[in-house]
């Protein structure tokens, strides 16, 4: 899995300048509903994978969410 | 599973969008939410402006003032059709059915069949198929399909999720015999177990509307709605159209040996832009053959989108040309249907305001 270019979309998606695997994703303004859909989108588009919104709630870092990802993948 | 009709077509459609138009800038001004991220969401989903009904306007009164102007118009006769299917989720009553209300305030003739049928998104596709169905009756010369939702009655103003996208509307679309020997495939799924991710929790027997079913409630992300308010899992919808429509549009183009190419317009229920664009992207469907325009000029009115997208983007076109079209409808059920037709030489295709 292409991680910078998931870090790379994960900045995008939060409108931050960078997102590093251990920031913690409720401590951005910009984790909301649309930000969860919009990552739906990304690893659907970007890495082929089809993700649930109920499977990102455990998720409390960016990190987890890249396992997530890359979980699907295998 | 799949369908095969012969000898059918289309043979006119016209579209009723109420005139009053809502802008998203407007329904900002509801939302409990940082302007920046609502202006992102404006721009990310396509929200842009939205036709809903004055709050006294029911589905009857749209498809009334329709089937009229057909009339005036001599684009129809009162006695040329034999059924008039009604596929709505917001009836004027529980009871009688909606298409009784209409039959009797047109005083159309008493050797009609009338039935509601309670479908959304892939209501278009599914009155079809309903009328097809009834053509293979030789008493039977014409189907009108309607389609008409009001459902912004029963959305949260204070709710992003659903709110800006949502639109009322309501279309005829005239079915009946084809003179050459046509065929249209179509390819049906349905889901009950997922029948919660689009749902009115109250207001049926099951949860009888009451004070408390009307008291607004935090869904999270300050988004504000009552039991009695239109619920939609937006997520969950992401994904089932995500997982299920490239299958279904895929399974149906196999089944037909078709391909992409071939189709000139693909017709999909509208729910906003950001997921048709998705969709047409991951089934490397050119954009241009794929509109998603509806929703950011009129919302997403339900089982009214695909003829709204048909008239707002062919118009009269439709009237001298001919295309190979697919449409494909998604939503409540959860409902999945495509269909693949000839669809052109029409008698009418056009868009008009309910004033």
């Amino acid at each position: 899995m292409d991680k910078t270019l998931f870090y790379e979309q994960m900045a995008q998606i939060l409108d931050a300048e960078e997102v590093k695997p251990e920031n913690v994703l409720k401590d951005f303004e910009t984790w909301d509903s649309l930000a969860v859909l919009s990552v739906m989108a990304m690893a659907d588009s970007k890495f082929g994978v089809a993700i649930k919104a109920d499977e990102m709630r455990s998720a409390v870092t960016a990190a987890d969410l890249e396992k997530l990802v890359e979980g699907k993948l295998k | 599973m799949n369908f095969t009709f012969r000898r059918k077509r289309i043979s006119g459609i016209l579209t009723v969008l109420p005139a009053r138009e809502q802008s998203f800038v407007d329904d900002m001004k509801n939302f409990n939410f940082p302007e920046a991220r609502s202006l992102k969401l404006k721009e990310v989903m396509g929200y842009d402006k939205h036709r809903i009904v004055e709050p006294s306007v029911c589905v009857s009164d749209l498809v009334v003032f329709a089937l009229k102007h057909l009339f005036e118009k001599e684009l129809l006769l009162p006695d040329e059709f034999d059924a008039l299917i009604l596929v709505t989720q917001s009836p004027d009553y529980f009871m009688p059915p909606t298409s009784n209300v209409i039959q009797g305030r047109l005083n159309l003739k008493k050797d009609l069949f009338c039935v509601d049928i309670n479908q959304g998104c892939a209501g278009f596709v599914i009155g079809l198929i309903q009328a097809f169905l009834l053509l293979e009756q030789e008493s039977i010369r014409k189907v009108l399909v309607v389609n008409a939702d009001v459902l912004s009655r029963k959305t949260s103003p204070k709710d992003r999720n659903s709110y800006p996208l949502i639109g009322d509307g309501a279309s005829i679309t005239v079915v009946e015999r084809d003179t050459v020997d046509s065929v249209i495939h179509a390819n049906l799924k349905m889901d009950g177990t997922r029948n919660n991710v689009l749902m009115i929790p109250a207001g049926g027997f099951r949860r009888p509307s009451s004070p408390e079913t009307a008291c607004l409630e935090d869904v999270g992300d300050n988004n504000l709605r009552a039991k009695d308010h239109l619920h939609m899992d937006g997520s969950a919808v992401f994904n089932f159209v995500q997982v299920e429509v490239p299958a279904l549009i895929a399974d149906l183009l196999q089944h037909t040996g078709s391909s992409i190419e071939q189709v000139d317009y693909f017709f999909c229920h509208q729910p906003n832009r950001f997921m048709l664009q998705k969709l047409a992207d991951k089934m490397r469907i050119p954009h241009a053959k794929m509109p998603s325009n509806v929703v950011e000029n009129f919302g997403n009115s339900s089982g009214v989108t695909i003829p709204t997208a048909i008239a707002f983007n062919l118009g009269d076109r439709l009237i001298q040309e001919k295309f190979k079209v697919c449409f494909a409808g998604f939503g409540v059920g959860l409902t999945w249907g495509a269909m693949l037709l000839d669809l052109g030489r029409v008698n009418f295709n056009s868009l008009i305001d309910y004033a």
